[in-house]
């Protein structure tokens, strides 16, 4: 292989790394939106009002997030983590403000899907914290959606 | 052979029964909040049906004693606009808790005014249309869905034009609306768990903290606002103590006037 065929191969190949990498992580977290409110689509049948408001953002594997919301005891409440990443592992927990686990037991994680129920025994602030478990990805786009009955 | 496929059937049922129901992996029973209140996301605050529908559970309340449709003062203030387009707003779920279809249609086309008073008029009109149509037909659900929509794409609009603060006073209005109608229907009928609701410290502080990132917003409402959230916060902020029913009803006080000096010009 001559010198022109090498630099031309070479060339070449570091034009498909960068046609490809963006594609490998190029959700966004409005993917990852689309993905939490798939995961509340049942949810919906039962009753629950899902908010359009929603929080996101992207973590590395193994890496957490806290989000604080008000809730109000006599509504039950779901939250729904999603992320596009399919190869991901995620999961959502529920604290209450002096930080002791406040879901109920039917909360669940499917791969890159997780939710967490709630019905508080108080009207305060809670603790939601949003973990990308494992990931292929550096970063993981992750969004979480909430429903209330 | 039955036995083995007896056996098989049973496997693949739990097999299945463990693919389709994954339960929460073991997580701590207790956190450290001290450590994880320092990487805390913004709250999201809650909309007034929210506080309503805890409220209905506690016993059944006149919703349409609280329906408001008279046309409030023009306002060429974008901040005044704002905390009035959450009010009106706020307004809309309480015209859906009392199934008002005329108040609805009313509230509907008065968001769309002030949306385009404070131009994000365009991202409106489709949903003022969808509350409309669902008034019409007294799909009160698809009302509510639609009004937390309206919401939604008024605070996306003004973020995507970096009015982030106005957006935040949106959200106020709705809040210190939804909180007069709180404190009037817990007046009205005291119960320790309807005053509970009211239980809102770290809102109440998220509040202030965003209204004092707002010095350009140099309005006497503003200020009003400010310091009445001031008072209200050692009411609310009982720890495992009750609020008492005469907390409710100076934050009904407070919020009554907050309300009036949003909806009228003086």
């Amino acid at each position: 292989m001559n010198r022109f065929m090498k630099s031309s191969l070479r060339i070449g190949l570091i034009l498909l790394i960068c046609l490809i990498l963006p594609h490998r992580a190029g959700g966004t977290v409005d993917d990852a939106q689309s993905f939490a409110l798939q995961a509340a689509e049942p949810y919906v049948k039962e009753g629950f009002q899902v908010r359009e408001d929603y929080w996101g953002g992207d973590l590395g594997s193994g890496e957490k997030k806290a989000v604080r919301q008000q809730l109000f005891k006599g509504n039950e409440y779901w939250f729904w983590l999603g992320t596009e990443v399919e190869r991901a592992k995620i999961s959502v927990h529920i604290y209450d403000a002096e930080g002791k686990l406040a879901e109920q037991q039917d909360s669940w994680e499917k791969g890159h899907f997780a939710a967490a129920h709630v019905i508080p025994k108080a009207t305060s602030s809670y603790f939601i914290i949003v973990a990308v478990e494992e990931s292929p990805e550096e970063r993981t786009h992750w969004a979480l959606v909430y429903g209330f009955r | 052979m039955i036995a083995f496929s007896k056996t098989l059937k049973i496997s693949a049922s739990a097999f299945l029964g463990a693919a389709l129901c994954v339960h929460a992996a073991q997580a701590p029973r207790q956190i450290d909040v001290q450590k994880m209140s320092k990487q805390v996301e913004n709250v999201v605050v809650p909309l007034p049906n929210e506080i309503f529908g805890a409220l209905n559970k506690l016993g059944s309340v006149n919703w349409r004693e609280y329906v408001r449709t008279e046309k409030t003062s023009n306002f060429t203030e974008r901040p005044r606009i704002a905390l009035l387009l959450g009010t009106v707003i706020a307004d809309g779920f309480i015209a859906v808790q009392a199934e008002d279809a005329p108040a609805v249609k009313e509230i509907g086309q008065r968001v769309l005014s002030l949306s385009k008073g404070i131009g994000v008029g365009n991202s409106i009109t489709p949903h003022a249309k969808a509350i409309t149509e669902a008034a019409d037909k007294r799909k009160w659900e698809e009302v509510r869905q639609e009004l937390d929509r309206t919401q939604s794409s008024v605070q996306a609009a003004m973020n995507e034009v970096h009015d982030e603060k106005l957006s935040q006073l949106v959200s106020l209005g709705g809040w210190l609306r939804g909180t007069q109608v709180l404190t009037s229907v817990v007046t009205k009928r005291f119960s320790p768990d309807g005053a509970e609701l009211l239980h809102q410290p770290d809102l109440l502080v998220h509040f202030q903290t965003q209204l004092q990132g707002m010095p350009e917003f140099n309005l006497p409402i503003i200020h009003d606002i400010q310091s009445a959230l001031g008072q209200v916060k050692p009411l609310v902020d009982v720890g495992p103590s009750h609020i008492s029913a005469e907390s409710v009803r100076k934050i009904n006080d407070l919020t009554t006037k907050l309300d009036s000096g949003i909806v009228t010009r003086n």
